[in-house]
């Protein structure tokens, strides 16, 4: 009587536990869709959940995304853990296809890099020549830099203007902070502490109602503001169980039919990635 | 508006399928090791009680971190393709809600007065039904434990998102989309996801706190 | 069925100080044998060491002859068929029937015939009517009959009692002692009965054993030991005139 009680009660728990990791497991079944590693930044612009769809509407291939930070982008297609990959950081492609990674690499489209600063631009971006002369402004008054310091390529694009700029990072004063995040985040935090950083216009566009103490300081078309972005699909031969047909076809479409969905695409009105799709995919 | 919604609800339902089933297969886990390791003399427990009272305090990002390294592909785990499922992220809580549900057991079990335990010892239990009696008398505590866990799985964001991925359709939870709805400053919904959250907690406190009432010597 | 009990040199320290220092002692089968002693000269530790509650610092303790073994289900065994009333029993949450019935269950009893038992060994302690009522709300006279009901409803072998009815009024001490007597004449177990009541140990038991310093002093049939006892220690104990 006292312990059937127990015992009872125990059959119950464990066979609701059972049903339970039946339906999880169920839900965990071998994925099939096509899985993208891609970055919080091609997130944050809204691109993907209008590009997609048309994707699975031509094709009847499904597409889903993770996003991440550029490093674990490129760190999921290393281990196979996604099937294709969508970042923009040529440098660290190209190194990631040519050692073997990537099976083959598709330019899709860019858009541009822009400084975004406090709206009374106490350095001065405003009337600034190039991006260099952007940053040197922003260092010579110390003004309050974000930086977002997390391998991502709006971060190494930082670096290489400080670069073009003669000047070291590490040598920084505190005006210099690093906030380990995303755009969206990175955003929000300048916004409320009246920083300059750097964006790509796709999150800026996305976000600037929500940032009233930010204005788009600089945004010229200069090439080294250009984000390239680029999809790679992963390389079967280290990773036989990846949907590399699917992948492949997807990184097929985004050069062909996807081009003029892309041109299409606007951010609160601003038409802001221009095409320029090529590749061997 | 209606997809909105129907996604509010697939997230929701995701939440407490992933917490529910974590939780419980915490307690499966958690309880009965709890019970032994509480019955035991007291001395061998000190180390025990060191390593457990560590692992009070593992992140959960790190528990993430962990399972993430687990079930990835280049990871030992990696064959059986559970990174970015929701099976994944219950393995994920599961590894942050034990010790939670494990060491405040022990603490309930070892307070259990002693002649409970010499009582239903001299009166013939074996193992089992001194384990059954013990438990009957901490039963209020063990609930309590019980809640904790589960409040922290409910809560929890940092391992289901690192272990989930957040992709659509397949591991979007009502914390992780608060996270990428904050990212992206909708944080109207952002809000009313996180309304959701407590109204979850409440009710399923209020169930387990009433559980608990009438567990009360 | 009856228990044959020996305790060999029993020796038993508590924070370093020795209570039980060479405890020799036989118990008869089918007896009623009781142990009489000061306060704190060890009675309880010695039934504790019995029922497997502590562990002896030497000695041996021999059930019908054979120490205790090793296996932990022949242990489990051999503890099933030992039963003890403590003196201030703790009742489980619950009523004085799933109390009762406890030793029943765990033995694996179940059905009319734990029911029958349960309600059997309820009537013997006069607690019939009480059975559906909650143990949290007995006295403290009820709470020990329960105890008692709880530990023979199980037949034990043999039944070891720790001043069972110490804090009980006349009439409930009248009640479980016939209880006992009773229980004793139905089934012929062995009965050690600790107690500072003399008269009730002159009333129940066959022989007594009187425990001091540590030692067994002396044993005796009950009639001689209270009339005559050999040891001074014992003389002076059984008069009152030992101061304690």
């Amino acid at each position: 009587m006292h312990f059937q009680f127990a015992r009872r009660w125990l059959v119950v728990l464990v066979a609701a536990a059972v049903a339970l990791v039946a339906i999880s497991a169920y839900l965990s079944l071998p994925r099939a869709y096509v899985l993208l590693a891609t970055t919080t930044s091609t997130r944050d612009t809204g691109l993907l959940p209008y590009l997609l769809p048309q994707f699975t509407a031509k094709t009847g291939i499904d597409v889903r995304y993770v996003a991440v930070g550029t490093g674990q982008a490129l760190d999921l297609g290393r281990s196979g853990d996604v099937d294709v990959v969508m970042v923009h950081a040529p440098l660290l492609e190209e190194a990631f296809v040519a050692v073997g990674d990537g099976l083959c690499r598709n330019l899709i489209m860019y858009n541009r890099f822009v400084v975004v600063g406090p709206v009374a631009d106490p350095a001065g971006v405003r009337s600034a020549a190039n991006a260099t002369d952007a940053f040197l402004r922003i260092h010579s008054t110390s003004a309050r830099f974000e930086s977002r310091a997390d391998n991502s390529g709006t971060y190494n694009k930082e670096q290489e203007i400080w670069a073009a700029t003669g000047l070291n990072p590490s040598t920084f004063g505190s005006w210099y902070e690093k906030t380990n995040q995303g755009m969206g985040q990175t955003l929000t935090i300048a916004n409320e502490r009246n920083a300059y950083t750097l964006s790509d216009d796709g999150t800026w566009y996305a976000r600037e109602g929500s940032l009233p103490y930010l204005g788009l300081l600089y945004a010229q078309d200069e090439p080294v503001l250009q984000n390239q972005y680029s999809v790679i699909p992963v390389n079967p031969a280290a990773h036989p169980e990846v949907r590399s047909a699917q992948a492949v076809a997807f990184a097929r479409w985004l050069v062909g039919d996807g081009q003029a969905l892309i041109a299409a695409f606007t951010v609160n009105g601003h038409a802001i990635f221009t095409p320029n799709g090529a590749g061997a995919c | 508006m209606l997809t909105v919604a129907g996604d509010i609800v697939g997230i929701t339902l995701l939440s407490l399928l992933v917490c529910a089933t974590s939780t419980l297969i915490a307690t499966l886990i958690a309880v009965p090791v709890g019970v032994a390791l509480g019955l035991r003399e007291v001395g061998s427990q000190r180390l025990l009680r060191n390593i457990l009272f560590t692992l009070y305090g593992l992140p959960p990002v790190l528990a993430g971190l962990l399972v993430f390294l687990l079930l990835s592909r280049s990871g030992p785990l990696g064959g059986l393709s559970l990174l970015y499922t929701p099976l994944g992220m219950v393995i994920a809580q599961v590894v942050v809600v034990t010790p939670i549900i494990l060491g405040i057991t022990m603490s309930v079990v070892a307070t259990v007065e002693r002649r409970v335990k010499e009582t239903a010892f001299v009166l013939g239990a074996d193992r089992w039904q001194l384990s059954v009696t013990v438990v009957r008398r901490g039963l209020a505590g063990i609930v309590t434990a019980v809640m904790v866990g589960f409040g922290r799985a409910i809560s929890e964001v940092g391992a289901v998102f690192i272990v989930g991925g957040h992709i659509e359709g397949q591991t979007q939870v009502l914390t992780t989309t608060i996270i990428t709805d904050i990212s992206q400053a909708d944080y109207g919904h952002a809000v009313s996801l996180g309304v959701i959250l407590l109204v979850i907690a409440a009710i399923v406190y209020s169930f387990l706190y009433r559980l608990q009432e009438r567990t009360m010597p | 069925m009856t228990m044959f009990l020996e305790l060999e040199g029993l020796r038993k320290d508590f924070d370093g100080r020795r209570v039980l220092q060479g405890v020799d002692l036989r118990v008869e089968p089918g007896e009623v044998f009781a142990l009489v002693g000061p306060s704190g000269v060890g009675k309880t530790t010695l039934l504790r060491c019995v029922d497997f509650l502590l562990r002896p610092d030497g000695g041996r303790v021999r059930f019908d002859g054979r120490e205790a073994p090793r296996a932990p289900s022949e242990r489990l065994a051999l503890r099933r068929r030992i039963g003890m009333v403590p003196q201030n029993p703790l009742l489980f949450r619950g009523s004085l029937f799933y109390n009762v019935s406890f030793g029943l269950c765990v033995r694996g009893v179940e059905g009319s015939e734990l029911e029958d038992r349960t309600l059997a060994a309820l009537t013997a302690v006069g607690l019939r009517d009480l059975a559906q009522a909650k143990a949290s709300g007995l006295s403290a006279g009820e709470a020990q009959r329960v105890a008692f009901a709880r530990a023979m409803v199980v037949n034990p072998e043999l039944l070891l009692l720790d001043e069972c009815t110490a804090n009980l009024d006349p009439a409930n001490v009248a009640l479980l002692e016939a209880a006992i007597v009773g229980y004793h004449r139905q089934t012929g177990a062995t009965v050690l009965v600790v107690t500072h009541n003399l008269f009730q140990a002159k009333r129940v038991a066959h022989r007594a054993g009187f425990l001091f310093g540590g030692h067994i002093v002396e044993t005796a049939d009950v009639e001689a030991f209270f009339t005559n006892p050999t040891d001074a220690r014992t003389r002076a104990f059984v008069r009152g005139e030992m101061p304690y």
